[in-house]
């Protein structure tokens, strides 16, 4: 088993990770020979399969990769590799590879990294050296002088080996054809928008409960963070934000609405582009039996054009987080069931190969 | 009666509390020391700023209680109009009650410069008073004898800053290590994870980089050193708002390693334990001391008053007899700190079990060296009541060969000078340790 490569896009790679990160720590990274893919799978919440061509972010000529079952399947704390990835920025050369150490299967990431330094100023203070005569021999092996600094950087994370077994188990959800598939605005205001309904909500919801007199314990549950698990059972959904209602429908309009028992407000999207579905993969017939072909036909003004989602807000922030990598991003409806996302990253749009599947969960109303 | 007074301006409030974030990493609580012309404000590091009081002074509080004072009022972007901070404590020993009163008096005298409204505002003026609780305390200082020093390094704050901008949050021990004319500063962490939970393990990260980085770079090479990170990511940080260049001063692993700088009448030395692997066969005596820095060992040990100070006893080569030589005429009364059964489990014990194969260190350094801490777990095999990291405190001063931890009684109203003829005098029975062995677990030394 053997895997080495240079890194080629590490800002890409730095990004990458941290969108997935922010889904969950655990990751399924498994290295083929032309692609990687990344799957993070957790305990509730949204979870995302991405694949990226080799050549996104590694130097296709250097990577090497020899596996007995033609791919090694890796489980990697994805924060740590996002972390480790930041050493790389601003470096002329960062390598990673698969090493071992007491053991201890790891992954290593060495970085070369050269910067230019500013000289010294807080020694250039120091007695007899304001005149920038630099060049005269001095106790100090410091160099005053601006000038190119190198630094070897080694991260070494510590990751588990999966054996193929442990992930012959492991598939891509299978959803229904959707209802409605609709290309997103831009994510960062879709982010702010959905952010601010659900500070709104839960602000609302917090007053509510000062009010029913609740008490503290339970308000603070409904505004702790993600992933707190630990204390199941109180009350409210602990992990949870408020319930955002998103939909849209064929004729190019997007809504993200959010009502509480005091509130009710949506955002509505207009002129957005309903992608059309590849005539090669599917044929007349086949096209013309699918939901979103009947939602289609569905007058723009009807309700029951509409495809709706009930999401979690909280998880439906952490998906966006992948707007940092400014990717283009195809919604798929399944009316009241789930909403697929299909995030294609920038240069690789319509090329089948650069994509990140979220796959949310409708809540029932 | 006792009385202290100080009083700080706008920039040396924002100086001392840069210092009490400081040492808040390190300590709860921070220990408050003033002469007639110098205040010191203790963790386990030092500092200092000017302040005038009637005599030596020591007290020790909660740094938590004394930052709250100084929140929302010092910020050094703003003006937290803040003109004045007034300190003082009474220490009447008829009162039980030991407070520190801070006065922040806000808005009075800017009149000159300020419109007619305001100045209406400012002569009205703000004083706002707070009574904190403090304790009355021995100081107990880390000693470091500079002159001893063989690996000296010094390097930019911000330089230092980016090496720690590589590390992972939850490392927790920083190696240092000269290689061929580059440093290699490595994280790592010693905290023993389940086997199952590989992806919990936290990761390891070298930085390498050229002693041109360095302002000084004396180090001896190939030797591994290791300090706790998060002390030095506080010294760093707080260097950096300074923009002090850090000295690091040490001798071996597991002796102490001093890091320093001075800036603005404020001198920082953090004198911080250490661990790794030490070789049995060299001596210190083997290593040269750093010509430069042995140019001004006087002036050194005058900066760096030490009311208390650690001293191990010597291992000497030879053979110890069983019995135990007299105690030496005393300077000054001892009394157990912990009780004196401890001490009579360990002393005689150690004095006969030990064997000789660390008689060649010189354990004159704070901390007990990694190889006795072995020797230390071969004893507990054969008795499992006794804790393994509990040292005894020796009272009885007798001659043992066994870097047995006492304490003696500071004797603060001698002037310096004499207290230091008697610590001389006491060097042969050993002067009490700086650190608690219980205030040292966590550092992962002794866990």
């Amino acid at each position: 088993m053997r895997f080495r490569t240079q890194l080629k896009d590490t800002k890409t790679f730095s990004k990458l990770t941290a969108s997935l990160s922010s889904l969950g720590k655990v990751c399924w990274m498994r290295l083929e020979y032309d692609v990687v893919r990344f799957t993070i799978i957790p305990e509730q919440g949204t979870q995302v399969w991405a694949q990226i061509p080799v050549d996104t972010i590694f130097e296709e000529n250097t990577y090497e990769m020899e596996s007995n079952s033609e791919a090694i399947n890796i489980e990697i704390n994805i924060a740590n590799l996002n972390r480790a990835l930041r050493s790389t920025f601003g470096s002329s050369q960062s390598q990673l590879r698969l090493t071992k150490k007491d053991k201890m299967p790891l992954l290593a990431l060495t970085v070369l990294s050269t910067d230019w330094t500013e000289g010294n100023m807080a020694l250039a203070t120091e007695e007899g050296t304001t005149d920038h005569h630099d060049d005269q021999p001095g106790e100090v092996t410091g160099d005053r002088r601006a000038r190119e600094r190198e630094t070897r950087i080694t991260q070494e994370i510590p990751i588990k080996i999966l054996h193929e077994s442990a992930v012959d188990g492991l598939h891509e959800p299978h959803c229904p054809d959707p209802d409605v598939h609709i290309i997103l605005p831009g994510l960062s205001q879709l982010k702010s928008i959905s952010d601010r309904f659900n500070k709104l909500a839960s602000t609302d919801s917090k007053s509510r409960q000062q009010q029913t007199g609740l008490g503290l314990g339970a308000v603070d549950n409904s505004n702790s963070n993600a992933n707190s698990n630990a204390q199941p059972g109180s009350g409210l959904s602990s992990s949870s934000g408020p319930k955002l209602e998103l939909s849209a429908n064929m004729h190019g309009k997007l809504k993200l609405a959010i009502a509480t028992d005091e509130l009710r407000i949506a955002s509505v999207w207009s002129a957005l582009v309903n992608p059309p579905l590849d005539p090669a993969h599917i044929s007349e017939q086949q096209l013309s039996q699918l939901p979103s072909e009947r939602m289609r036909g569905v007058g723009e003004d009807d309700e029951s054009g509409w495809a709706k989602v009930r999401i979690d807000g909280k998880d439906w922030s952490r998906v966006l987080s992948v707007g940092r990598l400014s990717p283009k991003v195809v919604a798929c409806f399944i009316n009241e069931t789930a909403l697929v996302l299909y995030v294609y990253l920038p240069g690789s749009w319509n090329g089948e190969e650069s994509c990140l599947t979220y796959y949310i969960n409708s809540f029932a109303a | 009666m006792t009385s202290l007074t100080l009083s700080l301006g706008p920039l040396a409030l924002v100086k001392l509390h840069d210092a009490l974030t400081c040492l808040s990493k390190f300590s709860d609580t921070v220990a408050i020391e003033a002469e007639h012309s110098v205040t010191r404000v203790d963790g386990r590091g030092s500092y200092q700023t000017q302040s005038q009081g009637p005599e030596r002074f020591f007290c020790q509080i909660l740094i938590r209680a004394l930052l709250s004072i100084f929140r929302g009022r010092v910020d050094r972007n703003k003006d937290t109009a803040v003109e004045r901070c007034e300190m003082e404590i009474h220490e009447d020993s008829n009162q039980a009650e030991c407070r520190l009163t801070v006065k922040m008096i806000c808005g009075l005298g800017e009149l000159s410069q300020t419109s007619r409204v305001q100045r209406k505002l400012n002569i009205l003026g703000v004083i706002k008073s707070y009574k904190l609780t403090y304790e009355p305390a021995a100081i107990q200082h880390a000693v470091f004898d500079r002159s001893k020093t063989t690996n000296q390094w010094t390097a930019d704050p911000r330089f230092l800053k980016q090496i720690i901008d590589h590390f992972s949050m939850s490392a927790e021990q920083l190696d240092i290590c000269a290689e061929a004319g580059k440093a290699t500063f490595t994280s790592f962490t010693t905290k023993i994870t389940e086997g199952k939970e590989v992806l919990k393990y936290p990761v390891h990260t070298s930085v390498t980089c050229d002693r041109k980085d360095f302002e000084e770079f004396l180090i001896e090479e190939n030797m591994h050193i290791a300090i706790n990170l998060k002390d030095f990511k506080a010294v760093v940080a707080h260097a950096e708002t300074a923009n002090a260049t850090v000295t690091a001063r040490y001798t071996l692993p597991c002796k102490p390693m001093q890091l320093a700088y001075e800036f603005e009448g404020i001198r920082a030395e953090f004198t911080v334990m250490t661990r790794g692997e030490v070789d049995g066969e060299e001596v210190s005596s083997a290593r040269a001391v750093i010509p430069q820095l042995s140019q001004r060992p006087a002036t050194a040990q005058a900066a760096t008053p030490a009311p208390i100070s650690l001293r191990r006893n010597e291992t000497p080569r030879v053979a110890p007899s069983t019995e135990m030589p007299p105690p030496p005429a005393r300077a000054r009364s001892i009394r157990p700190l912990k009780g004196g059964s401890t001490q009579e489990n360990l002393t005689p014990r150690s004095t006969m079990d030990r064997p000789l194969a660390s008689a060649s260190m010189d354990f004159d350094s704070l901390f007990v060296p990694q190889d006795d801490d072995r020797q230390w777990d071969e004893m507990n095999d054969e008795d499992e009541e006794e804790p393994q990291d509990i040292l005894g405190w020796d009272a009885s001063g007798q001659e043992t060969f066994e870097p047995v931890l006492r304490d003696i009684e500071p004797d603060f109203s001698k002037p310096a000078a004499s207290r230091k003829k008697s610590r001389n005098n006491n060097d042969e029975m050993g002067l009490p340790p700086t650190q608690r062995m219980s205030q040292v677990r966590g550092f992962g030394l002794f866990d």
